[in-house]
């Protein structure tokens, strides 16, 4: 699909409303399946590629400042994936939530969205403390609480995921995606790699 | 966009923010290069400088990686996918010698070590951010 097939279709499947999000054309974009698209040089802002806070939520868009204080408006289409901890829809974006987008830039200014990451972190980490359903984590940026939830699974150095985090330990360092708590000190742990 | 065919290292990857940024990489800054920014096509490389590669330490993990500094082109190929970027050092990282012989794989193909970080820009575009980390190729 050329990238102005890519955004007519993206603006023709545009949401009415929130919520809806259903099989499409489309169908559901599988993880490695957000992939380039497009020649971006190397060093280059991304034209495909969004992010800010959520400062409000009408029908299918979303309005967001970015973290240079530009306003950019996000179309969600009934295509759009969203991520929050888990794969998830529309229905749980929130205002002051963050987000990353990957999608293609409308003639409008519009952001025709794709993909979306709500609160989602990476973050290098180094465990400092583990109960049962936290683990304290050291980062750059401060100290964190990263909880232990129902979605939570580590990946050890040459094994699957798992559920059991009984082979963790203080002072190990570990690759952390999760969902922030916005304008907290806390995440969510979606998974932990150590 | 076209991959380079000369093989710097093979190793694993993750993506960061940089720049104006929020939630818990909000004081990240503009990276060691003072360009950084998630939006771009960028990466951090461990051997960027010296005082970079003190305190990355590669050689900790038995790897001889080149001296590259700011601005330098690389192309990162995701290895599960196929998919590839092109990205220009803008930072200094990972913190390899933290994760020595780690591997971590998608099937069949894996990755050792922590090769190279890419901005969040840089790495949705060859896999989802919420892989978190992939076997990946680097070349020039």
């Amino acid at each position: 699909m050329t990238e102005l097939d890519r955004r007519q279709f993206l603006a023709r499947t545009a949401l009415g409303s929130a919520g809806v999000i259903a099989a499409t054309g489309l169908g559901p974009l599988a993880a490695e399946a957000v992939a380039a698209r497009g020649d971006v040089a190397p060093g280059e802002r991304d034209p495909n590629f969004a992010e800010g806070k959520i400062l409000s939520i009408d029908g299918g868009t979303l309005v967001v400042s970015s973290s240079d204080l530009l306003l950019q408006r996000i179309q969600v289409t009934s295509g759009t994936t969203f991520w929050k901890l888990h794969e998830t829809t529309f229905d749980d974006a929130r205002v002051d939530d963050r987000l990353y987008a990957r999608g293609v830039p409308a003639d409008d200014g519009t952001f025709l969205a794709e993909r979306i990451w709500v609160n989602i972190v990476n973050l290098h980490v180094a465990l400092v403390g583990i109960a049962s359903d936290r683990l304290q984590l050291d980062h750059p940026g401060g100290r964190l609480v990263g909880h232990v939830v129902p979605d939570t699974v580590a990946v050890y150095s040459l094994g699957p995921p798992t559920r059991d985090l009984s082979r963790l330990r203080v002072g190990m360092h570990a690759q952390v995606v999760g969902a922030w708590h916005p304008d907290t000190d806390e995440i969510d742990i979606a998974t932990i790699y150590s | 966009m076209a991959c380079g065919t000369n093989l710097v290292v093979r190793g694993l990857s993750t993506w960061f923010c940089c720049g104006n940024a929020w939630g818990p990489c909000g004081a990240t800054g503009h990276g060691a290069c003072g360009t950084c920014n998630s939006g771009s096509h960028q990466c951090a490389w461990p051997n960027a400088s010296d005082a970079c590669k003190s305190i990355t330490r590669p050689q900790d993990c038995g790897l001889s990686l080149p001296r590259e500094t700011c601005g330098h082109t690389f192309y990162v190929t995701n290895r599960c996918n196929s998919h590839c970027v092109s990205v220009r050092v803008a930072d200094c990282g990972p913190d390899t010698n933290s994760f020595c012989n780690q591997q971590h794989c998608c099937g069949s193909i894996c990755g050792n070590n922590r090769v190279i970080d890419l901005t969040a820009s840089a790495f949705s575009a060859i896999a989802d951010l919420s892989t978190g980390i992939r076997p990946v190729r680097v070349d020039n």
